[in-house]
């Protein structure tokens, strides 16, 4: 039986005393015949002796836009970190495509925080997307590399950036650009990181209206952490919430409708309520 | 004086060929490397590592070698005090100046120390030759080693160009596009060790960290893309050592200061014009 896991200090979640924990809650999964794009058995992850996740399994099949979701600190981000192979867990595995996590990055897109890279860097959105592309920053860029880049940038609406300084982009169009190069490999799988995060309104809806076209895809799998409610009206196909344990699985509607969920469902909205205004 | 003498008279003499060959080439490469540096946050690591590599010399001094030969033990030493930062940044725990900061007062602190323990019938040593050395002194022999380190660690640089932009610009992403980030990260700063002893010995502390930022911060206001960025850099150290040095030679003032002067008025002008 799994102990308690320590876990970093977080904010108040929920006035409403947390239920004892009863195992993860699952409710209509996913068709168990379709092809699974990321399995996650049992993953239990600690950093610096803390245990942040712990005995987490759940999967996504091929073309599903899951929203991962959850107080601070629950540890949506290691999770995504795990799946990217930068953190290896100590239990239990995950796999892309039948591959150990970190050994099939060009199946997997990702588009950061906007607040974890260096805006000053000199860079055009071009030479990002290359870069990706390659594996090396170009020096110079092919007409075939030109080509795709603009192709993918089209698909998120951003053609005209393509030569544009990343450091003149505004932060809807910042993470549109880092959206093309997450896309640029064609991967099976993209993961997304509060990608609205300190983008303004406006930006914020252009940016979910292309998410929701991904979401209609059925060939491009994602996984979203998000605190924004609208977000995950807007584009979860299927809703993880976690705490550390895996919670509850299952479809949006069923996650935050259940009466016997009402901790859940009041903490997701808590939670997107305590934000600041441009999180929402 | 016409405009032709301005420039062949202060080059027919053999110490300003040396001094300008030797700024030529330090300026360049200190650019180079301080294009990434600089944009990795790391703006003092030149200063840092200068006054780590005084802490070598005076542990050669200790150790009976002469003061140029003293380079040779000052190099390990400043290498390791780079490979110690990087870690130490890589730990995650310090910001980058405030790594440097720690290991270059230590290196230095450890500099007095070694010279203080000598004993007491070894020959005194100018300190000030130690930190500030004159670019007007480089010896032929000198010259050598600076011309074949700098086209050593030039060429590591150029091979591993695109692979330190990418680890420059974001070491997550590129780490989960296969560069191999870590590696990278101990080999930049190693390098910029090895190339700032040499330099430190032959144009002095000063000049070097003014080698590694002032050029590189010209040139992120002109570029728009790293590459063009690093051109610029390498541009602006060798042209300003140049015409520093021809300043210096006409105006009868001190060659280090003026070269310094001279990179401190292009990052002037770059600033005027970027403002408009």
């Amino acid at each position: 039986m799994n102990q308690s896991p320590e876990r970093e200090s977080r904010a108040p979640r929920s006035l409403a005393p947390a239920p004892p924990y009863a195992g993860p809650r699952h409710f209509t999964l996913p068709d168990d015949s379709m092809k699974r794009v990321l399995v996650a058995d049992k993953v239990t992850v600690e950093l610096s002796g803390k245990r942040i996740l712990d005995d987490v399994s759940f999967w996504i099949p091929k073309g599903e836009f899951l929203c991962l979701c959850g107080p601070n600190g629950a540890g949506k981000s290691t999770f995504l970190k795990t799946v990217l192979g930068i953190v290896q867990p100590v239990a239990g595995s995950i796999e892309i495509l039948g591959q150990p996590a970190g050994t099939a990055n060009k199946a997997v897109g990702y588009v950061p925080q906007r607040k974890t890279f260096d805006h000053d860097f000199p860079a055009t959105a071009l030479e990002l997307i290359v870069a990706n592309l390659r594996g090396s920053w170009p020096l110079r860029v092919t007409r075939d590399e030109r080509d795709r880049a603009r192709a993918v940038l089209r698909r998120v609406g951003g053609e005209k950036l393509v030569d544009k300084p990343l450091a003149g982009l505004s932060g809807g169009e910042t993470q549109r650009v880092f959206l093309a190069r997450a896309l640029v490999n064609d991967p099976a799988l993209v993961i997304l990181d509060e990608p609205t995060a300190g983008v303004d309104v406006r930006g914020r809806h252009e940016f979910l209206d292309i998410l929701a076209e991904i979401s209609a895809s059925d060939e491009l799998a994602a996984i979203l952490v998000t605190h924004n409610p609208a977000a995950i009206a807007r584009c979860a196909e299927r809703v993880v919430y976690i705490d550390g344990r895996l919670i509850a699985w299952g479809l949006p509607n069923e996650l935050l409708g259940q009466e016997s969920l009402s901790a859940i469902a009041f903490s997701m909205k808590d939670h997107g309520k305590s934000l600041p205004a441009d999180e929402d | 004086m016409n405009l032709l003498t301005f420039f062949t008279e202060p080059f027919a003499q053999p110490f300003m060929q040396r001094a300008v060959i030797a700024g030529m080439a330090v300026g360049g490469l200190c650019a180079m490397l301080g294009v990434f540096v600089v944009q990795r946050g790391l703006s003092f690591i030149g200063d840092g590592l200068a006054h780590a590599a005084f802490g070598g010399i005076a542990l050669g001094l200790l150790l009976g070698a002469s003061v140029s030969h003293a380079t040779w033990i000052a190099l390990p030493f400043t290498v390791l005090v780079s490979l110690g930062i990087a870690f130490v940044l890589r730990r995650g725990k310090l910001r980058g100046d405030v790594a440097t900061g720690v290991f270059f007062a230590v290196s230095f602190a450890l500099g007095v120390l070694f010279l203080g323990l000598r004993p007491v019938t070894a020959q005194p040593v100018n300190v000030e030759t130690v930190l500030f050395g004159s670019i007007l002194a480089v010896g032929s022999s000198d010259l050598l080693v600076v011309l074949a380190v700098c086209a050593l660690v030039a060429l590591a640089i150029i091979v591993t160009w695109t692979r330190l932009a990418y680890a420059t610009f974001d070491p997550e992403l590129a780490r989960l596009s296969g560069v191999k980030v870590e590696l990278l990260d101990y080999m930049l700063l190693a390098l910029t060790a090895v190339v700032i002893v040499v330099a430190v010995k032959t144009v002095g502390i000063a000049l070097v960290s003014s080698f590694v930022v002032i050029p590189a911060a010209t040139a992120r206001m002109l570029g728009r893309s790293l590459h063009r960025v690093a051109l610029f850099a390498v541009a602006i150290g060798v042209g300003g050592a140049a015409l520093g040095l021809l300043l210096s030679y006409h105006l009868n003032v001190a060659s280090g200061a003026t070269i310094i002067l001279t990179l401190g008025a292009g990052f002037g002008l770059a600033l005027a014009l970027r403002k408009r």
